[in-house]
C-alpha cells in the first residue's frame, strides 16, 4: 500500500487525503481478490518502522483505520471473509483500536471464504524473533528445530508461504514484510500509486504472476530437447 | 388470630408433584410474581432491615436465586425427611440473623409474625399473578393453595398459627398489613430501582458484558415499572411510588404474555434447567458446558458486532474501560476488585459480619452441613471477623470500608483465617480420611479436580487445601476453584 503520500502531493493535497483515498482501493482489492478466488490476502497497512512518522500523521492513521474497520465490519462478515491482524502488539496502538481489531477477529473467526491478514504494526524480523523466543520457552532441543517446527512458532502459523507480493508505486524493496513467508514469493512492482490501484490492475498483476515459471530453486521442469 | 392445628404430618399429601405449587414452578409468570412478592416482603420494616443487612441478593443475585430455588423445591417436594431437614437448616440460618435497622428498631429473622408475612406474600402473589394474567383461580383451588402455604409455614415454624386459618380472614389480614405495616424501606427501593439496573451478569453471560448491559438497560426499567404497577394500591400510595401512564397496561401485558407460555409444549420451559444453565461456568466438566461454551462463542461474536456497530461519538467516546484481559493476563487481581467480588458479599460497600456470615452460609449450603459442623464453620468465620476488625477497622466504626481494606495492604492471612481453612477442610472431608477425594471435592466446587492441582494420587491434601484457600482469600491469586464459589454473581 505505497504511494498515498505521493498521490496527495501530486494533487497538492495534505498527506492525510492520500490515506483517505486508500480506503477505496482497499475495499476494491478485497472484493476483487475474493471474486477471483484468492484464498489468502494480506495487506501491509503499517510497519513497525512507520511509528517514526510525524505524530500527527500516526494519530490520523490510527483514527482512520478505526473508522474503516468499523465501517466495513458488517460487509466483511457478510462476505465470508476471515479477518485477522498480524502484529498489532505495540502499546502505542490506541486501546479502542486494539479492541476493534479483537472484535473484528472474533466476529469473523468462523468465516471460511477468504483469510484477510492485515499486517498492522508488523515487522518480519520481529515475528522471527518471536518464534525464536517461543521455541526457547518451549524448551525445544536445538537438534529438533526444523524449518517446519520453526514456522509453527510464528504468529498465525497456518499462514501458507506467500506466492505473490504486489508492491505499488514502483518501490522495489522488501521493507521487512513477512520475511519468513516470502522466501519464494514472486514480486510484481506496478508503477501505479496505491490510491489509484484498482481491480483491473490487481488482475493484471495476477496475470503476470501466472506467466512466471516458478522453480523454487530447481531447474525449469521442461527444457528444450527434453523428451518428457 | 386462631391457633392452627395443621401439623406437617397429616398434611403431607398436600405436597409433591400434584401440588398447586408445583404447577406454578415452571410458569414464567412465577418469575414476575416472585419479584413482586420479594418487594412486598422487603417493604415489611423487619424483613427489609434483615435483607439490607444480611442478604447477598445485590452482589450475588444468581447464586441467591439458585439457592432459593433449590430450597423451595425441597420444601415443597414429596420427601418429608428432606423437607424436615431443609426446614431445620432454614431455621438455623435465620436464627443467626438479628439486629436493628437504621432507626434502631430491632429485627429478628425468627419472629413468627414476620415469617408468616413472607409466606403470605408468596401466596398472595401467586393468586394475583393468576388474576393479572386473566386466568383467575377458582375458590376451591385458592383454598387448596392456601392450605399448602399454611403447611409450608407449619413445616418451618411448627404450626401455622401466625396465619389466619380461613381464607376470608386471610384477605383481611393481608390488607391490614399492607395498609398499616408496610413502609417504603431501603430494601424495597433497592429491589425496585437498583437491583435490575445493576444486575451482574450470570456466569453464562460473563464473556459478553456489552450484550448483557444492553439487554439490561432495556429490561431493567421495564421490570421495575411492571413490578411497581402490580403492587397493591394502598402500598403504592404510602410508599410514594410513581404512577406512570401506561404502566398498568404494560404490567398486564407482561403478565398476559408470560401466561401465554401455557400454550407451549410441555417441558419447554423448565425453571430448574434454566437456572442450572445460567449458573454453569464454561470451564466446568458438565456435559452441557460444551454447548454453553459454543453458545458463549456466539454471544461473544454478537457483542463484538454490537460494539463495532455502535456509532462513534466523535473521538471522545473513550469511556474508561479496563484493558482487555487477553494477552498478558496477570493472575493477580486488584485489591479493589477482590473486595467487591469476594469480600463484600452483601454489596453495600462495606465489609462487616453479614458479609462473612454469607460466605459461611454459602459454604455450609454447598457442603450440606448439619450441626455441629455448621456452627464450627460459623465460629471460625466469626473469629476471623474479630481478627479482621482488630487489624483493618482503623476508624473504629465496626465495619471495614473498601478504603480501609486497600490502605492496609491486605495482610489477611492471620491465624484465624488459617483456622477457617482448617475447619473448612475438615467439613469437606466427610469421611475423615485426612484427604479430600474427587467426590468430596466435587461437592464443594461442583467441578472435577483441576488439572494442574497439586494432587497426589487423586486426592487433595490438607496443606495444599489450606494453602490454596489462603492465597485465594488474601487476594493473591485468581482463577482458583474458589472463584465460582464466592466471586460469581
Amino acid at each position: 500500500m505505497d504511494g498515498n503520500g505521493r498521490w496527495a502531493q501530486r494533487r497538492s493535497l495534505p498527506r492525510s487525503a492520500g490515506h483517505r483515498a486508500a480506503e477505496t482501493t482497499v475495499i476494491d482489492i478485497i472484493e476483487a481478490a475474493r471474486a477471483v478466488g484468492v484464498e489468502w490476502l494480506s495487506l501491509y497497512a503499517f510497519s513497525t518502522e512507520n511509528w517514526n512518522r510525524p505524530g500527527t500523521e500516526v494519530d490520523y492513521l490510527m483514527r482512520l483505520v478505526r473508522r474503516v474497520v468499523r465501517k466495513h465490519a458488517p460487509l466483511l462478515l457478510a462476505r465470508g471473509i476471515r479477518c485477522r491482524f498480524l502484529g498489532a502488539s505495540d502499546p502505542r496502538i490506541p486501546r479502542e483500536l486494539a479492541r476493534d481489531f479483537d472484535d473484528l477477529s472474533v466476529l469473523t473467526a468462523d468465516n471460511r471464504g477468504m483469510t484477510l491478514t492485515v499486517a498492522f504494526d508488523h515487522g518480519g524480523r520481529r515475528d522471527i524473533v518471536e518464534a525464536a523466543r517461543s521455541l526457547i520457552r518451549s524448551k525445544t532441543p536445538a537438534d529438533e528445530v526444523t524449518e517446519r517446527l520453526f514456522a509453527d512458532h510464528l504468529p498465525f502459523p497456518d499462514t501458507p508461504d506467500v506466492d505473490l507480493v504486489i508492491r505499488t508505486s514502483g518501490e522495489q524493496r522488501i521493507s521487512n514484510f513477512m520475511l519468513w513467508q516470502v522466501a519464494y514469493a514472486e514480486w510484481v512492482f506496478p508503477e501505479v500509486l496505491w490510491p489509484d490501484f484498482r481491480a483491473p490492475d490487481f488482475l493484471a498483476c495476477l496475470h503476470t504472476y501466472r506467466r512466471r515459471a516458478r522453480r523454487f530453486g530447481g531447474v525449469p521442469p521442461r527444457t528444450n530437447g527434453d523428451p518428457s | 388470630m386462631t391457633t392452627g392445628t395443621t401439623g406437617p404430618a397429616d398434611a403431607t399429601p398436600l405436597f409433591g408433584p400434584e401440588s398447586q405449587f408445583s404447577a406454578f414452578f415452571d410458569d414464567p409468570r412465577w418469575a414476575l410474581a416472585m419479584i413482586r412478592a420479594t418487594v412486598l416482603e422487603a417493604a415489611h420494616p423487619q424483613i427489609g432491615a434483615a435483607l439490607a443487612d444480611n442478604s447477598t441478593f445485590v452482589a450475588h443475585p444468581w447464586r441467591r436465586l439458585r439457592n432459593t430455588f433449590l430450597s423451595m423445591r425441597l420444601m415443597f417436594g414429596a420427601d418429608p425427611v428432606a423437607r424436615e431437614r431443609e426446614a431445620a437448616r432454614l431455621n438455623r440460618l435465620h436464627a443467626r440473623m438479628s439486629g436493628s435497622d437504621s432507626r434502631g428498631r430491632a429485627y429478628d429473622a425468627m419472629d413468627r409474625g414476620t415469617r408468616a408475612w413472607v409466606v403470605a406474600t408468596l401466596f398472595e402473589s401467586a393468586v394475583t399473578m393468576c388474576r393479572l394474567s386473566g386466568q383467575p383461580l377458582d375458590q376451591d383451588t385458592m383454598e387448596r393453595m392456601y392450605a399448602e402455604y399454611r403447611t409450608f409455614l407449619a413445616a418451618l415454624d411448627g404450626d401455622a398459627g401466625a396465619l389466619p386459618e380461613d381464607l376470608n380472614d386471610f384477605w383481611r389480614y393481608f390488607d391490614r398489613v399492607v395498609e398499616t405495616e408496610l413502609e417504603n424501606t431501603e430494601a424495597a427501593r433497592v429491589i425496585l430501582y437498583r437491583l435490575f439496573d445493576h444486575l451482574p451478569a450470570p456466569a453464562l453471560f460473563e464473556g459478553a458484558p456489552t450484550l448483557w448491559a444492553a439487554g439490561r438497560a432495556v429490561a431493567g426499567p421495564l421490570l421495575g415499572a411492571v413490578t411497581v404497577a402490580s403492587l397493591p394500591e394502598p402500598y403504592r400510595r404510602r410508599a410514594g411510588l410513581p404512577e406512570m401512564p401506561g404502566a398498568r397496561t404494560l404490567m398486564q401485558g407482561a403478565y398476559l404474555a408470560a401466561g401465554l407460555a401455557r400454550f407451549l409444549p410441555e417441558g419447554w420451559i423448565n425453571a430448574e434447567s434454566i437456572i442450572e444453565v445460567l449458573s454453569l461456568t464454561p470451564g466446568s466438566d458438565d456435559p452441557r458446558a460444551r454447548t454453553v461454551t459454543a453458545l458463549r462463542a456466539r454471544m461473544k461474536q454478537a457483542s463484538a458486532l454490537l460494539r463495532l456497530l455502535t456509532p462513534l461519538s466523535g473521538d471522545a467516546d473513550l469511556t474508561p474501560e479496563p484493558a482487555p484481559s487477553a494477552g498478558t493476563g496477570s493472575s493477580r487481581r486488584s485489591a479493589e476488585k477482590f473486595f467487591r467480588q469476594v469480600l463484600d458479599q452483601t454489596g453495600d460497600g462495606h465489609l462487616d459480619w453479614p458479609d462473612l456470615a454469607a460466605m459461611a452460609r454459602e459454604l455450609a449450603t454447598r457442603l450440606d452441613l448439619d450441626e455441629p459442623e455448621e456452627t464450627r464453620l460459623y465460629d471460625a468465620f466469626a473469629a476471623w471477623w474479630r481478627e479482621l476488625q482488630a487489624v483493618l477497622d482503623t476508624d473504629g466504626d465496626g465495619r471495614i470500608s473498601a478504603g480501609e481494606y486497600a490502605t492496609a495492604v491486605p495482610t489477611l492471612a492471620g491465624p484465624a483465617l488459617i483456622r477457617v481453612a482448617e475447619v473448612l477442610f475438615e467439613a469437606t472431608d466427610k469421611d475423615g480420611s485426612g484427604t479430600i477425594d474427587a467426590d468430596e471435592y466435587r461437592t464443594l466446587f461442583r467441578t472435577a479436580f483441576h488439572r494442574d492441582l497439586t494432587t497426589t494420587d487423586g486426592t487433595y491434601g490438607k496443606s495444599a487445601f489450606v494453602g490454596d484457600f489462603l492465597s485465594f482469600m488474601s487476594g493473591r491469586r485468581t482463577n482458583t476453584p474458589y472463584d465460582p464459589l464466592l466471586a460469581d454473581a
